[in-house]
């Protein structure tokens, strides 16, 4: 195993071709580089901020230089404090399990979804699939704060205000997923693998899952991964639907304590803010981590013949 | 009773495309046919529809005497193997062979022996939990096959499987794939764009140019009595000399040279005074002065080794060469006969012949084919 490992990083290395043969210079190689580390510096400074302050006293967090650290060590602290009702609010611990649910049901049933629709786009052709998948693109344009007082009103009429399915449902609906799914399996999935497979005698259920879903996977990940992070980062929609503090996700919740530190100057809700902060963004960086092997051959499988 | 019959099968995409203009013909039990014919000539399309993959446009097919136009592809009992062979990634080899198996829900123990003796009949048995991934080309397509006949069909599909083999390997192929038929002796229609593929696999083959069968026989009858140009031209390598002649008397005028016809030319007696294109297969040409002859420039000769392939010039126009001139002007024409070749004839390798040489063939004028040339058929 690790021999093969081995080959194949050294393939890797013989596959590097010098900048040179792409018709470039070594000067804007090094000015293009130049430009893309700068580039991941300024993306990376707001998480080294929120690392660093998390470690912080209130006061050390205004008055100490911001990247760099500052005694007393208090991330210990403000972590337990994490866990508790600071100010009547509610729990960060409660927001960040919503969150949680949120994403899972949500980004998994948009990627179920996904999978079932990109799937039906790709390969069956019916009257009005045109028309119907050109409408699904077209939602993709339009941004949730423009229809969030339409959907407030509809949310009332059906009663899903302060209802955990008012947050989960809409976020099963994917139009970017559905895209990249049909996309996925009209380049990487041979139309002869289920012409085989309808030979073979399967129904139609059975080769969507035994023989594409399978094969959907890397896809899949994809759009798990888009999916998830969309509805774990979400902040407009909960805003909307939840007056309950005990439903908010961990966006709306730290909403509302930065609202009560910048007006109430209450104590110490400053270093929650930012550990709060950090602690939201962590599965999702692990999330990606832990995908990011699918995501990428998701993004490049069936773009090249094998 | 034919196994496969196809009665004025028609497709028509809704692009306006017309992929095949009333196709009719008929596999008998335990034959092996095939179709055969350039690319864009609707012979894949034909075949997918045999399978279900493919509406109708009209026309009908039967399976024995029953007609399957309407019936789903799981339900017509066939099995197919795909160009690509179309395996299924994710499974290993005994699993992709077994698929069949399983969805007619086959106990699990019939299930494996049968997948062995398959895998055994075709020499994969060692391969059974490798995935396609891990196999060659030549491993790929006998699990393909494999998973055909192991549900033991009514009827046999294959389109073009041995395209993306080597060239060796494909030799070899095509026997194992005979071997078999022979065994299982199912009724076969196999798709090629090969002709030598057709002409050594098929029982009987069908040529289709343009959605329309040209010509359905045996191999030897397709080359030895092609029934139009397109046949005559389309079968053989190098292909038939086709040229236009006139026929004046008892002669064959080919530009500046008579062929005396003698019997040959009874065939010919409506064509007299007029013009008509002759065929010559080029192993009917061989180097000699008596008889009828023709005299030709060489302007390349290619050594196989067992034979010589002579391409020369004569000044006879080689048919399709007033097309030429129409499109591209009398002088441009002119040019590229200069150069190019207008014929080719199959040589012993010992024959003395240079390129830029003059060499004289004897003729066997028994061995002409004749075409109208204004409808292309043959005239016998």
């Amino acid at each position: 195993m690790n021999e093969s490992r081995r080959l194949e990083r050294l393939a890797e290395r013989d596959a590097v071709i010098p900048v040179e043969l792409y018709g470039l210079k070594r000067g804007t190689v090094t000015v293009l580089t130049a430009c893309c580390v700068l580039f991941a510096v300024f993306t990376l400074i707001p998480l080294a901020w929120v690392i660093i302050n998390s470690t912080k006293t209130q006061a050390n967090i205004f008055q100490s230089f911001g990247f760099w650290f500052a005694s007393p060590f208090e991330f210990f602290h403000t972590f337990a404090n994490l866990f508790r009702d600071v100010d009547g609010d509610g729990t960060y611990s409660n927001w960040f399990l919503n969150t949680v649910l949120y994403a899972a049901v949500g980004g998994g049933g948009a990627t179920v979804l996904s999978a079932l629709g990109g799937y039906g786009f790709a390969r069956y052709r019916f009257t009005g699939s045109q028309l119907l998948f050109g409408a699904v693109i077209a939602g993709l344009l339009v941004p949730v704060t423009l229809v969030a007082v339409p959907l407030y009103l509809v949310y009332a009429k059906v009663h899903l205000i302060n209802s955990i399915w008012g947050m989960i449902l809409p976020s099963m609906v994917s139009p970017i997923g559905l895209y990249l799914m049909r996309t996925y399996v009209t380049l990487s999935i041979p139309r002869e693998l289920t012409d085989a497979a309808r030979i073979d005698g399967a129904g139609e259920l059975r080769i969507f899952f035994k023989i594409a879903l399978p094969l959907m996977v890397p896809g899949l990940m994809t759009v798990l991964l888009l999916s998830v992070v969309a509805t774990w980062n979400n902040y407009i929609l909960p805003l909307i639907i939840f007056s309950n503090n005990n439903l908010y996700p961990a966006t709306v919740g730290l909403g509302l304590w930065s609202q009560h530190a910048t007006t109430s100057g209450d104590a110490n809700l400053y270093p929650l803010l930012v550990l709060g902060g950090l602690v939201t963004i962590i599965p999702m960086i692990a999330l990606f981590a832990l995908l990011s092997r699918y995501w990428r051959s998701g993004l490049l499988l069936g773009s090249v013949a094998n | 009773m034919s196994a496969i019959s196809l009665e004025n099968l028609t497709k028509v995409f809704s692009t306006g495309v017309t992929a095949l203009a009333g196709l009719s013909l008929d596999v008998n039990d335990g034959e092996f046919a095939v179709l055969v014919g350039p690319s864009g000539c609707g012979k894949t399309t034909a075949l997918r529809m045999v399978a279900g993959l493919e509406t109708i446009t009209s026309g009908t097919i039967r399976f024995g005497d029953q007609v399957i136009n309407g019936v789903s592809p799981r339900q017509r009992d066939i099995a197919m193997v795909f160009q690509n062979y179309a395996l299924y990634p994710h499974l290993t080899v005994a699993e992709n062979i077994g698929f069949a198996l399983t969805n007619k829900k086959i106990p699990k123990g019939e299930r494996d022996r049968r997948v062995r003796a398959t895998a055994a009949t075709l020499g994969i048995a060692g391969l059974l939990n490798r995935r396609p991934a891990q196999l060659s080309g030549g491993q790929r397509q006998r699990v393909a096959m494999g998973r055909a006949i192991v549900r033991e069909p009514s009827v046999f599909l294959m389109d073009e499987p041995l395209s993306n083999l080597d060239a060796k390997l494909r030799v070899q192929m095509r026997s194992e794939i005979l071997r078999v038929h022979q065994s299982i002796g199912t009724a076969t229609l196999y798709v090629t764009h090969d002709q030598v593929e057709a002409m050594t696999m098929g029982d009987r083959v069908a040529v289709l140019h343009n959605g329309v069968v040209q010509q359905y026989a045996p191999p030897r009858e397709l080359y030895r009595r092609p029934a139009n140009l397109f046949v005559a031209e389309f079968i053989g390598s190098p292909e038939m000399n086709v040229y236009e002649a006139s026929v004046s008397d008892d002669d064959l005028v080919l530009g500046s040279q008579r062929l005396p016809l003698g019997t040959a030319g009874t065939v010919l007696a409506p064509y007299r005074g007029r013009k008509v294109l002759a065929g010559i297969r080029p192993e009917d040409l061989e180097l000699g002065e008596a008889g009828a002859t023709l005299t030709a420039d060489v302007r390349v000769v290619e050594v196989l080794g067992d034979e010589l392939h002579v391409f020369f010039s004569i000044d006879a126009p080689a048919a399709g060469a007033s097309t030429l001139a129409a499109t591209v002007g009398e002088a441009e024409a002119g040019l590229l006969a200069g150069y190019a070749h207008n014929g080719a004839a199959r040589l012993d390798p010992r024959a003395g012949v240079r390129p830029g040489g003059r060499v004289t063939f004897r003729v066997d004028t028994e061995r002409l084919h004749f075409f109208d040339p204004d409808t292309g058929i043959a005239i016998r």
